[in-house]
This record gives C-alpha cells, sequence and structure tokens, in this order.
C-alpha cells in the first residue's frame, strides 16, 4: 500500500514536472522564435523577385525599426554625447541613425545569394537581455557566427544589438562616432553633417 | 640562419624607425574625466601617426592590392578555393606549435590531423579533406598565445603594409616567423628565397578576394574607417583569443521609455 502511494507521488511529481512550464528555459525560446521569425522575413524579403528596389529598401526600413530598439541602440551608440546634445540635435540624430542605418545596407539587399540562417542556443546575459546564437550559412564556404542581443521592451521582443564572430555592431558604432564626434571639436553638429552626407537621398 | 637574422634585423630596425617617428605623433590626453575615459578606451596614444601609416595603406590597396585581387577574381571560384586551402595547410605547423603552447592539445591534435590528412590525400593541401573527416580548421598565432596568458595587446600600433599590429601582436608576428619551418627552409637555399615573399603576396590577394565585398562596403559605409577598424581589431582579436567562447558583454542601458525623461534615461547604466 505504502508502495503504490509512493509510486503514485512519484508519478503525480513527474507529472507535475513535465507539465509546469519552466518559465525562463520558455522564456528563452521564445527569444530564439522571435530571432528565426525575423530571419525567415528577412530571407522572404531578400528572396521575392517581384520586389521592385524600392520596395526591398522600405520592407527592409520596416522590418529594421519593427525589429529592433533604434532608440536604446541610438542612444548607446552616441554615448556620452547623447547627455550633451541639444534636443534639436537629439531628434535629428535619431532620424539620421535609421536612414544611416538603410543606407548602409540598401546596396546589398538586391545581393542575395541564398543564405540560410541557423538558430543555436541562446544564453542569458544576467541583466535580462538574452542572446540567441545563430549560423549565417552561405551556399557554399563557412558559415558567419552571429549573435543577437535581445530585450523585452514594452512587452515586446527587440534587438538591441547583433554581435558578428565576437564583433559588437554597437560597441564599433559607438567608438566610430565618438572618433567622429571628438575629431570634430567634440561637438554633435560634427557627427550629423557626416550623416547627413550619407544619407541624402539621391 | 644568416639571413634569417638578417632579416630579424631588418624588422627590428624598421620597429625603431616607427618608434621614432610614433614619439613625434604624440596625441595629447584630453583633460575632462569622460573625455579621459573614452581615450583611455581607445589606447591609441600614437592615432596621429596611426591614421597616417592607415592611410598609406588605404593607398597601397587601392593602387596595388584591389587592382591585382580584381585581376585574380577572373579565376574561377574552385581554383581560388584550392589556394586558399593550400596556403592555411602551409600555416598549419604555426598553428600547431601554438595550439599546444596554450596546453589545448586536442586541438592541437587537429590541427595535427588536418595538416597530415591535407598534405597527403589533399594533394599537398589543395584539398581541405580534413574537414570532410570533421576535423574543423581553426587559427592560433603567438600573439594570440600571449593573449591566451593573460598578456595585454598594449597600445594601438598600425604598421605599414601589415595593418593593425600593437606591440603584443606585433610580437607575435616576429615569434611566428622563427616558429615556421618554411622560414628555415628558404633560409638554406637561394633557389627556395622566392618563396616567403610569394606567399605573403599570396596570402593578401587570397585574404583581399575571400572579403572582397565586405571591404569594399565597409569603406563605403564607413565615416570614420580607421575608428571602426581598430575598435573591430581589438574585438575581433579578443575573440580569437576566446577561441570564440562567449566574452563579457559591455552592459547596454535601459532606456528609459517615458522619451521626456532623457537625463536619467541615459545615465542609467547597470
Amino acid at each position: 500500500m505504502v508502495r503504490r502511494s509512493l509510486a503514485g507521488l512519484i508519478a503525480i511529481g513527474a507529472f507535475l514536472w513535465w507539465s509546469l512550464p519552466p518559465v525562463a528555459h520558455a522564456d528563452t525560446n521564445k527569444a530564439n522564435v522571435f530571432i528565426e521569425t525575423l530571419g525567415s522575413e528577412v530571407i522572404g524579403m531578400l528572396s521575392d523577385p517581384v520586389l521592385s528596389e524600392e520596395d526591398r529598401v522600405a520592407e527592409f526600413r520596416r522590418l529594421l525599426v519593427n525589429g529592433f530598439d533604434l532608440r536604446t541602440i541610438g542612444r548607446f551608440v552616441l554615448g556620452r554625447h547623447w547627455r550633451r546634445a541639444t534636443p534639436a540635435e537629439r531628434g535629428e540624430f535619431e532620424q539620421l541613425f535609421e536612414d544611416y542605418i538603410v543606407a548602409s545596407y540598401a546596396a546589398r539587399l538586391g545581393r542575395y545569394q541564398g543564405e540560410t540562417l541557423t538558430v543555436g542556443a541562446t544564453r542569458d546575459d544576467g541583466n535580462g537581455d538574452k542572446l540567441v546564437g545563430t549560423e549565417i550559412v552561405p551556399r557554399e564556404g563557412p558559415a558567419a557566427r552571429v549573435e543577437w542581443r535581445v530585450r523585452t521592451i514594452a512587452g515586446n521582443y527587440k534587438i538591441i544589438d547583433v554581435v558578428v564572430e565576437g564583433v559588437s555592431m554597437v560597441i564599433t558604432q559607438r567608438s566610430e562616432f565618438a572618433s567622429v564626434i571628438q575629431r570634430s571639436g567634440g561637438q554633435v553638429a560634427g557627427l550629423l553633417t557626416e550623416l547627413r552626407k550619407r544619407t541624402e537621398r539621391r | 640562419m644568416g639571413d634569417l637574422t638578417t632579416g630579424f634585423q631588418r624588422t627590428l630596425s624598421a620597429a625603431t624607425i616607427v618608434a621614432v617617428l610614433a614619439l613625434g605623433a604624440c596625441a595629447t590626453p584630453p583633460e575632462d574625466t569622460e573625455a579621459l575615459e573614452a581615450y583611455r578606451e581607445a589606447n591609441d596614444p600614437i592615432e596621429p601617426f596611426n591614421r597616417w601609416i592607415f592611410s598609406l595603406n588605404q593607398h597601397l590597396d587601392k593602387l596595388i592590392l584591389r587592382p591585382v585581387t580584381l585581376i585574380y577574381r577572373f579565376i574561377p571560384e574552385t581554383p581560388r578555393q584550392g589556394v586558399t586551402n593550400f596556403l592555411r595547410n602551409l600555416d598549419s605547423p604555426v598553428i600547431l606549435a601554438n595550439d599546444i603552447f596554450q596546453g589545448k592539445f586536442r586541438r592541437a591534435g587537429t590541427t595535427a590531423g588536418r595538416f597530415i590528412t591535407n598534405s597527403t590525400v589533399g594533394i599537398g593541401g589543395i584539398f581541405d579533406i580534413a574537414t570532410n573527416f570533421g576535423l574543423e580548421r581553426h587559427s592560433e598565432d603567438f600573439g594570440q598565445t600571449l593573449g591566451y596568458w593573460g598578456v595585454s595587446s598594449g597600445p594601438y600600433l598600425v604598421l605599414p603594409l601589415i595593418g593593425p599590429a600593437p606591440p603584443r601582436d606585433a610580437l607575435g608576428r616576429v615569434v611566428d616567423y622563427f616558429l615556421d619551418p618554411i622560414s628555415y627552409i628558404a633560409d638554406n637555399s637561394e633557389r627556395w628565397e622566392w618563396i616567403p615573399p610569394t606567399r605573403v603576396a599570396l596570402k593578401a590577394i587570397d585574404f583581399r578576394s575571400r572579403n572582397f565585398d565586405q571591404i569594399d562596403e565597409i569603406e563605403r559605409t564607413s565615416i570614420d574607417l580607421y575608428a571602426t577598424v581598430r575598435s573591430a581589431y581589438r574585438q575581433s582579436r579578443s575573440d580569437d583569443i576566446r577561441d570564440g567562447a562567449p566574452g563579457p558583454l559591455i552592459p547596454v542601458p535601459q532606456i528609459s521609455s517615458d522619451y521626456s525623461d532623457e537625463e536619467t534615461a541615459a545615465v542609467d547604466t547597470e
């Protein structure tokens, strides 16, 4: 009798173990799914033969604005200079920064060569951010290791950094922007001028 | 050994010239604390000199390396891959030595296995058969070995033709030269003297070719290419030293969702 109830307890325990969702784990999986979904959307956009170049760029901008938290990224990238910037400069920077990213990638959008995205393990940075490990696999040759730093912002997953083979986009960009500002006498206006030059619509 | 030491002496005197030029081109550290912190992070006390060499290297790329690579790229993909494989196979002894110096015997086994397999079945390294056997390539060099044992890279330094080479990595290159059997083979006979320079040239063309579009793209989109390369080089080397294992993350501050709250938002770092 005792034995039977013990077996019952174990069964119930096992049942609970399996049925209760391990919260952190489920969360991590969702970050995975977010990247996977976004990845297939991007690949869909890149490989769509009907899209005109203009539509492709517009679709890229939409995916960028939805998938990334450009406000967090923009402020991190501007670093200490954000606080010194005037409200007008901040506003202009945010718009130019988005345009600059779009302009930087626009030329590449037409050159999709069948790369695929393989989503691997996800880790936690200890502060609530998730790092989704992926590989971008070309048709031939070695895959590139890409990590996506994902944060929950207002209930939605947003990418706040992309780390390619150990090189973080936001750290590199912050370093670049800091150098541009320093070389224009510490003025954010100097960076804005450079960004404007690169985003002017032809 | 005679030519080897001469070659080394030449490197040394070049280093002296670099050092002397560098002293004349020192940047002055900024005075306010935040700017000083940024200055330390860049760790580039001879930036004006480095920028000068960097732009020299850029010109050499535009005038020589890029055009040569453009022609090289008329060769079909398959033979070019053969060149890549061949050059990589030649690097194996140096990689093996550095695997061992870091006490990574498993990786040393992989490197040795690759070298034996590819040199024989892979016909002198032209075919990378070992990868199909699960022996995947990894890089190592003495700069990484020093880094693995805790030596920091030192201030940023750009060398003519070579590119970014802070003291640790520059010293690493010298040690790797002496670790490389090919340095000795070429040294023993005038017949083989052409090998090291040819190899260096081929390596440059192969590297430029494999990264052709990416390099052009970064040059086109960068606002300050020098600063971009400096930051990316540092991060990439740290990644190499960790063998691609996850590194420490720089906290990206949480931005307050209240858009009007600008002051606290920007300084809200963990």
